[in-house]
């Protein structure tokens, strides 16, 4: 399965339970409710789903959604040139 | 002189139903809720479970989702979320729901025999079947055995004295027991207490069916013919409560609890020797300084094998002796199917809901007399019954024994 910004999304939505209309760029995971314990379940399903691997601390001071969604990809584009 | 304790809030979800109301009306209707149960873990046809139980359909987690949020609900392991209806149904019951302040110094004493099983089962699905490398990260906080007390300390905010308690069979009976003493002994006002059980997973199934004390059929206690127990799941929550501090907040008092008793057989891990059921009944008659002779209703552990209900029945008569014609003994596993971990707290639900009614709802599916279980059983209809008291039996694997007793509202 590819991974781009629209699957992450997905996969936040899913992991988070957030209703996924709601995941736009400028949200902060805070308004969003997305705590530390939704961070390492969305962790464990990237690697699940992606095969990309974080950790927590690859998402210290992150604040937006946005912000979120662009270390994923780093990442992604990373370990799946 | 000990606080005198009241229970004033019930609630609790089963194959009967959700809620007190739906239990009570199955329990009555001479219907039952043992159905064919066919799930399948992971729904892989290689793993079914199927057979005879009392499943829940869908838990109605709407109450609790609106409190806690759809997120909280829906993270949780099925043992906990039946936990937080039962619970919600009785702090709602006793007039809780809002009463931060009153729960502030209360405690939660909660029976689990065994923890989170979908969760567990999932975990070694994805390690042993899949040889997947790792869990989910929610993996232990789902499963322990305590998970289901965290949730309700947190959900209502009870900030007292809170933990599991383990005696299989007998656990949530045990909780309810120790939640009067913490009341007597002055240490809580108010104690949320009962248990939480979903075994009805492909793991737990196999294994008791490998204890081969399952029915092929149905759960006939007492009767001739019975052969063996039948699984349910679900949860049952009471609020125990000092009575003066009840009757200072107005609350609506169900029943008076007079009496605990626990012991063990110290005997044998699956086999029960009757004597440690005879010593745990004395222990609560004595607790409640009632005689013998005052008419009883009997909520029996009454598993349906055919062991256990001779072995229960003859500790019923050591006890009693001749007084034992004037008391009735009801069986509910029958209906709503042996709840493991909550079965000592739905089975005191539905006897003291009896006591209530002044009806003793009748064991379901019964063939005819055994010599060796020679009760005054309830049978047939509901029928009335002019009992103040009940006392509620809990003998659990491994010989861990908790009887309690109530007393009817005044």
């Amino acid at each position: 399965m590819a991974i781009d910004r629209n699957s992450v999304l997905d996969l936040i939505a899913e992991e988070a339970l957030v209703d996924r209309a709601k995941l736009v760029s400028e949200a902060t995971l805070e308004s969003l409710g997305i705590a530390s314990l939704d961070v390492i379940s969305i962790v464990f399903a990237l690697e699940e789903k992606f095969g990309v691997v974080l950790e927590q601390t690859d998402f210290e001071g992150v604040e937006s959604l946005g912000q979120m969604v662009d270390v994923i990809l780093d990442r992604a584009s990373i370990e799946q040139p | 002189m000990s606080a005198r304790v009241a229970i004033t809030g019930l609630g609790c979800v089963s194959g009967l139903g959700q809620g007190v109301a739906a239990m009570w009306a199955g329990l009555t209707d001479g219907v039952g809720g043992v159905r064919t149960l066919s799930r399948r873990f992971d729904d892989d046809p290689r793993f079914p479970v199927e057979g005879p139980a009392a499943f829940i359909d869908a838990l109605d987690g709407s109450a609790v989702e609106a409190r806690a949020g759809r997120k909280v609900m829906a993270q949780l392991d099925p043992v906990a979320a039946m936990a937080l209806v039962a619970t919600h149904e009785a702090l709602e019951d006793a007039g809780l729901l809002d009463g931060a302040a009153q729960l502030a110094d209360a405690a939660v004493l909660y029976g689990a025999a065994s923890g989170g099983n979908t969760t567990t089962e999932q975990g070694y699905g994805r390690l042993f079947l899949k040889g997947q490398p790792g869990v989910h990260p929610l993996t232990i906080p789902r499963m322990m055995s305590s998970a289901a007390v965290s949730q309700i300390s947190m959900l209502y905010g009870v900030r007292g004295m809170a933990f599991a308690i383990a005696s299989a069979c007998a656990s949530s009976a045990h909780a309810i027991g120790e939640a009067m003493h913490l009341v007597r002994a002055g240490r809580a006002k108010i104690v949320i207490a009962g248990g939480a059980d979903a075994s009805l997973t492909y793991g737990s199934w196999s294994a008791w069916k490998a204890v081969r004390a399952m029915a092929p059929d149905a759960c006939r206690p007492f009767s001739a013919g019975r052969s063996g127990m039948v699984l349910g799941e679900g949860a049952a929550t009471l609020v125990v409560e000092d009575l003066d501090h009840a009757h200072a907040r107005g609350a609506t008092i169900h029943a008076e609890l007079i009496g605990a008793g626990a012991s063990s057989d110290a005997f044998d891990l699956t086999q029960p020797d009757g004597d440690g059921a005879v010593r745990a009944m004395a222990q609560a008659y004595a607790d409640a300084g009632i005689g013998l002779d005052q008419p009883c209703l009997i909520s029996a552990h009454g598993t349906g094998t055919p062991l256990n209900d001779k072995t229960e029945a003859k500790a019923l008569r050591a006890l009693f002796g001749e007084h034992i014609a004037r008391h009735r003994v009801i069986a509910t596993k029958s209906g709503h199917g042996h709840l493991i971990g909550a079965g000592g707290a739905i089975e005191f639900v539905a006897g003291l809901r009896a006591l209530q009614a002044g009806l003793a709802p009748p064991i379901l599916n019964y063939l005819g007399p055994d010599p060796d279980c020679d009760l005054p059983l309830a049978l047939g209809a509901p029928q009335p019954i002019g009992c103040e008291v009940l006392m509620s039996n809990a003998f659990a694997f491994g010989g861990l024994n908790s009887v309690l007793v109530a007393r009817r509202a005044a």
